[in-house]
């Protein structure tokens, strides 16, 4: 099993999911549903995390069915057409950057239901419009995916219409920019020192340091920790779409977001559940929450782990 | 412009965009707190 049949896996997920989750997110506005509204709102933010591997898997299936990787100059298959696969490459990066962004409000609506009882009515129009607009691209990329395989539904059009490379274009725009990699390196370890300190504070609260702060005055730090989660995700996916064949076959790297997925899941309990918000000075936190707390710590020193090891591990730099 | 000044200026200003996000998130949720009393 490889990166190709991770993509064939999760390719679904992000149209089917997010249909599903738009359903229930616009029931809950109708209906004034609280839990309805927190359900869809978990479901935007795990189909943001997993839109990360479908997106990045994406690269690895088009160098399986275009032998010679990306810079071959046409596919062996004449069945297969290079144009539509690079049109769905750089629409899907579009729909990408759209649901990671629903994504982003999402989770800021789930930190105000904890902290205000309810996400701010800014909020909520901004996930349903943001939403809309990322359906719109979803459909579209699945659509150009489909047609990859399937001739028999492509428009005679998308077959000879060379059709700008959106991603590639981009990629090519920060390997020629002199300061766009050195800025963007640091600007991932400032991404990383905010994830990792505000994380770090809270685990270890959990894990009794710090026992007389309550668990509120922690939790109030969490956007910050999702700006810096943010920041990586912007400044890793620059990295990513400017060099793909570093990243595609690379074991460490696909071990950095096998653990980055499960991380961002385990932050959602800090999000989400009521054990950990009803901590006050000097309470003791429940085994449940210490665990959450270890296994945070485990899994974000093996994505910097994996992050510092892809030239050694995998074939990058 | 030496390529130093350059990744320094771009790194300075973008920190300064995420800041400025953070401190927004921030004080309205100190705003809605107080609106609450807690």
């Amino acid at each position: 099993m490889d990166l190709t049949h991770i993509h064939l896996l999760l390719n679904h997920i992000p149209t089917i999911g997010f249909v599903i989750a738009l359903g229930l997110f616009l029931t809950s506005l109708v209906s004034k549903s609280d839990d309805l509204k927190r359900a869809s709102l978990v479901l935007f933010v795990l189909i943001g995390l997993l839109s990360i591997p479908t997106y990045v898997s994406g690269n690895s299936a088009a160098e399986a069915i275009c032998a010679g990787g990306p810079k071959a100059p046409a596919c062996d298959d004449p069945g297969l057409s290079k144009a539509l696969i690079e049109t769905h490459e750089g629409v899907a990066l579009f729909a990408f950057a759209a649901i990671v962004l629903t994504a982003a409000f999402a989770w800021l609506g789930l930190w105000q239901f904890r902290r205000m009882s309810r996400p701010q009515n800014w909020t909520l129009t901004v996930i349903l419009l943001l939403s809309l607009f990322a359906l719109s691209l979803v459909v579209r990329a699945a659509n150009i995916g489909g047609e990859i395989r399937h001739p028999e539904i492509r428009e005679a059009q998308e077959i000879i219409t060379p059709n700008v490379h959106f991603a590639r274009r981009i990629g090519a725009l920060v390997l020629s920019l002199p300061w766009s990699w050195p800025s963007l390196e640091t600007l991932h370890f400032i991404g990383l020192s905010l994830l990792i300190g505000v994380i770090l504070l809270i685990d270890l609260r959990m894990l009794g340091v710090m026992k007389n702060v309550a668990f509120p005055a922690l939790h109030r730090l969490l956007p910050w920790a999702i700006l810096g989660f943010g920041t990586n995700l912007v400044s890793g996916m620059l990295f990513f779409v400017a060099s793909p064949e570093q990243y595609a076959q690379n074991v460490a790297f696909v071990w950095k977001l096998i653990l980055m997925m499960l991380a961002g899941a385990n932050a959602l309990y800090f999000t989400v559940f009521d054990e950990a918000w009803a901590l006050q000075p000097g309470d003791e936190a429940p085994l449940s929450a210490k665990a959450v707390a270890v296994s945070a710590i485990v899994l974000w020193v093996g994505v910097l782990y994996f992050g510092s090891m892809l030239p050694f591990l995998g074939n990058a730099f | 412009m030496p390529l130093s000044l350059a990744v320094l200026l771009v790194v300075l200003a973008i920190t300064a965009i995420i800041a400025a996000l953070g401190c927004v998130i921030d004080k309205s949720a100190e705003r809605d707190e107080r609106k609450q009393g807690r």
